[in-house]
């Protein structure tokens, strides 16, 4: 067989290609995770006791290597004029509501990952680069990532940054429920330095409960909602109030998974292999179809001649 | 058998001991019942089953600043890793202005009845621990400073109170002169009067008694002032602004004894309203013998101030001869009259002025006295209020 045909040549391509794909997206399987554990940790953040001292975004930087201005700048309220979100060099933030009345205290309020029971950044990474783990937190790894940002988009909270201004090797930076530190039985580090326990880390189920208590004996004090019980199907961060969250900047989100619809189409159209064969199929029915009509075309021409 | 009865013998007295112990330490509070904290019938030291905070209706703490400790250095749970040094908190000063806002209890509040407990009793040092449902010792404290602090100072400043750690900076001569002190927050004075000024058609102005509400009528600092902060007084970032208030708010503290819907001109008027006077309000002229009480006493639903009947039994049971000290009225009966009963003389059911023509033709009160008068200073002895 010194001359190989076309069909031959396909055949050879589409044996090697289904190898390949089964050789290498095996380990991918293996590595990234997303486990739902029944002992996944939370917070849960009481904004109705938060300060607003930004402790919390100095550990935090601390904690990640990021670079960090002097402890007593953070005493500086003026940031609170404009709204911040997390960024690629703050992953967490505070910002500040006005006080509703004039014996009231402003609301300050804590934006980090959510830390979703059903993560959407996990679900639509598509190198796995993305893990839920068994204690709760959502991580990524660079290894793996390709710079593709889809989790960016698929996060329902917009949380994943991306360092655009590096030009080599940049990063998704997000909070990663300080996973370096919970492994050694540490507590996450704004946790750990929030003066007035803001934050409450504890097993998810336990804070639920917490919270329910909690609202039942200070019904003045909170309204009856803990966000993040229910959204999006559940996250790990959750949090109190004493005004309606959509004054507070919460995205009102339902109660089911952002992954949800994307993934059952996705994961529909995709199993046993039907785009790949469905393109084949639709090809050569196109062909077929146009090698019946060619001869009854060259016929109608030859009659005119 | 004979061991079993011994056996018995030895464990009864221990099992009653053991029983009697958990009541030495804190149900020896009266009208205490033990389903007010605890949720099951048999608390036990492994299982308390203690209800969940708060359990304000039962804390009653009865100590003076004075009796508490004066300087506390708050480093329970002080860590090398602390970015700032221990705080050395003037209980004493805190103690004293507490005094306006509702006393130990504001800080203390779940205080169980008996002796004060500090905070770490309830509150755990280690934030990483098994029950989350109430804050750590850390928490715990920086919520009630800064409940008051951010308004003090207007701000989240956290060397206001604390030493950055590593400093070397000696105390302020000011904290150093305060602990020698006796008294560091002076005593609030209770003003007489506040006149406030109104634009509504019942008159100009509202006189509010100040000093008759504490005195007369038994109000404490705290049954009003609780839920104020110190800018109040010190006027510092934040103060209340009454113009701002709505009507409904400026109403709610009078409205709790007062009818403010119908009997406006109760408080609002264009002249000075009167003093508080039984006799003209009620007709029962509570000054020779009821003066010293407070109003509670007979009235005993506070702030619900329902009539009660003139009638001295009504209140004070049957008076007869045997059981009736006459001397604290300032007449010792002599022989004759001591015998007598009751209502031979005062007829009234308010045993006012007594009537001496049930026996004789020529005699009256006071020319002639059943007795002997005790001459005008005496003070009767006061009955415990």
């Amino acid at each position: 067989m010194a001359h190989q045909t076309r069909r031959d040549f396909l055949k050879t391509a589409a044996i090697a290609g289904a190898t390949l794909t089964g050789i290498s997206s095996n380990p991918t399987k293996a590595a990234q995770q997303n486990v739902l554990s029944e002992n996944r940790m939370g917070v849960l953040v009481d904004t109705t006791v938060c300060i607003g001292c930004r402790k919390c975004e100095w550990a935090c930087k601390t904690a990640h290597n990021l670079p960090t201005q002097p402890l007593e700048s953070y005493d500086d309220k003026s940031v609170f004029k404009s709204m911040r979100r997390p960024n690629d060099k703050e992953l967490t933030v505070i910002n500040e509501y006005p006080a509703r009345s004039w014996d009231d205290y402003p609301t300050t309020v804590k934006v980090q990952c959510m830390h979703c029971d059903k993560p959407a950044c996990v679900s639509a990474c598509i190198v796995g680069a993305f893990s839920k783990v068994e204690n709760g937190s959502v991580i990524w790894n660079g290894d793996k990532c390709i710079g593709c940002r889809y989790c960016m988009v698929a996060c329902p909270f917009q949380i994943p940054a991306f360092e655009f201004e590096k030009a080599l090797k940049p990063d998704i930076k997000k909070c990663d429920f300080c996973f370096d530190r919970t492994k050694e039985g540490k507590l996450p580090a704004c946790v750990e330095i929030c003066p007035n326990e803001v934050l409450t880390y504890g097993p998810r189920e336990e804070l639920v409960r917490v919270a329910h208590q909690k609202i039942q004996l200070y019904p003045k004090r909170y309204i009856n909602y803990i966000y993040g019980e229910n959204e999006v199907g559940g996250t790990s961060w959750m949090y109190l109030a004493n005004r309606h969250f959509k004054e507070l900047q919460f995205p009102a989100l339902g109660g089911s998974p952002a992954p949800g619809v994307s993934e059952a189409i996705q994961h529909g159209i995709f199993a046993y292999f039907v785009p790949p064969i469905a393109l084949y199929a639709l090809l050569g029915g196109v062909m077929w179809i146009n090698k019946n009509r060619k001869p009854s075309d060259s016929d109608s021409e030859g009659r005119h001649e | 058998m004979k061991k079993m009865i011994l056996s018995l013998i030895v464990a009864i007295p221990l099992l009653i001991s053991a029983q009697t112990k958990v009541g030495d330490n804190h149900a020896s509070a009266p009208g205490l019942k033990c389903l007010t904290c605890h949720s099951c019938p048999i608390p036990t030291k492994e299982n308390p089953c203690l209800k969940p905070c708060p359990r304000e209706g039962m804390i009653r703490i009865d100590q003076k600043p004075e009796d508490g400790p004066k300087i506390i250095i708050i480093d329970k749970f002080k860590k090398q890793s602390d970015l700032y040094m221990p705080v050395r908190f003037s209980h004493l000063a805190h103690a004293e202005m507490s005094e306006m806002g509702g006393g130990c209890r504001m800080c203390h509040h779940y205080n169980p009845p008996g002796n004060v407990i500090g905070c770490s009793e309830c509150h755990e040092v280690s934030r990483k621990r098994a029950d989350v449902s109430k804050p750590d010792l850390k928490g715990a404290y920086h919520r009630h400073c800064m409940d008051c602090h951010r308004a003090w100072t207007g701000g989240t400043d956290c060397n206001y109170c604390h030493l950055p750690n590593g400093a070397n900076r000696p105390l302020p001569e000011k904290s150093k002169a305060d602990e020698s002190k006796k008294r560091i927050h002076p005593k609030v004075e209770t003003p007489e009067k506040i006149l406030f000024s109104t634009n509504t058609n019942y008159g100009k102005t509202v006189l509010f008694r100040h000093q008759e509400h504490n005195k007369v009528f038994g109000f404490d600092c705290s049954d009003c002032h609780s839920n104020e902060s110190c800018v109040k007084c010190h006027k510092a970032q934040k103060t209340i602004e009454v113009s701002k208030l709505s009507a409904a708010d400026k109403h709610k503290k009078c409205l709790e004894c007062h009818d403010t819907k119908s009997s406006c001109n109760m408080c609002h008027s264009n002249k000075e309203t009167n003093a508080f006077d039984h006799m003209a309000k009620t007709g029962f002229d509570n000054s020779k013998f009821h003066g010293e009480l407070a109003c509670i006493r007979c009235h005993t639903t506070k702030g619900k101030f329902t009539g009660l009947s003139p009638d001295c039994n009504s209140c004070h049971g049957i008076w007869t001869q045997s059981n009736f000290n006459h001397k604290i009225t300032g007449v010792v009966l002599d022989e004759t009259h001591s015998g007598a009963e009751c209502k031979d003389c005062h007829q009234e059911k308010n045993f006012a002025k007594p009537v001496c023509t049930n026996c004789h033709d020529d005699k009256s009160f006071p020319a002639n006295v059943p007795g002997k008068l005790i001459p005008k200073g005496w003070i009767p002895i006061k009955k415990n209020k």
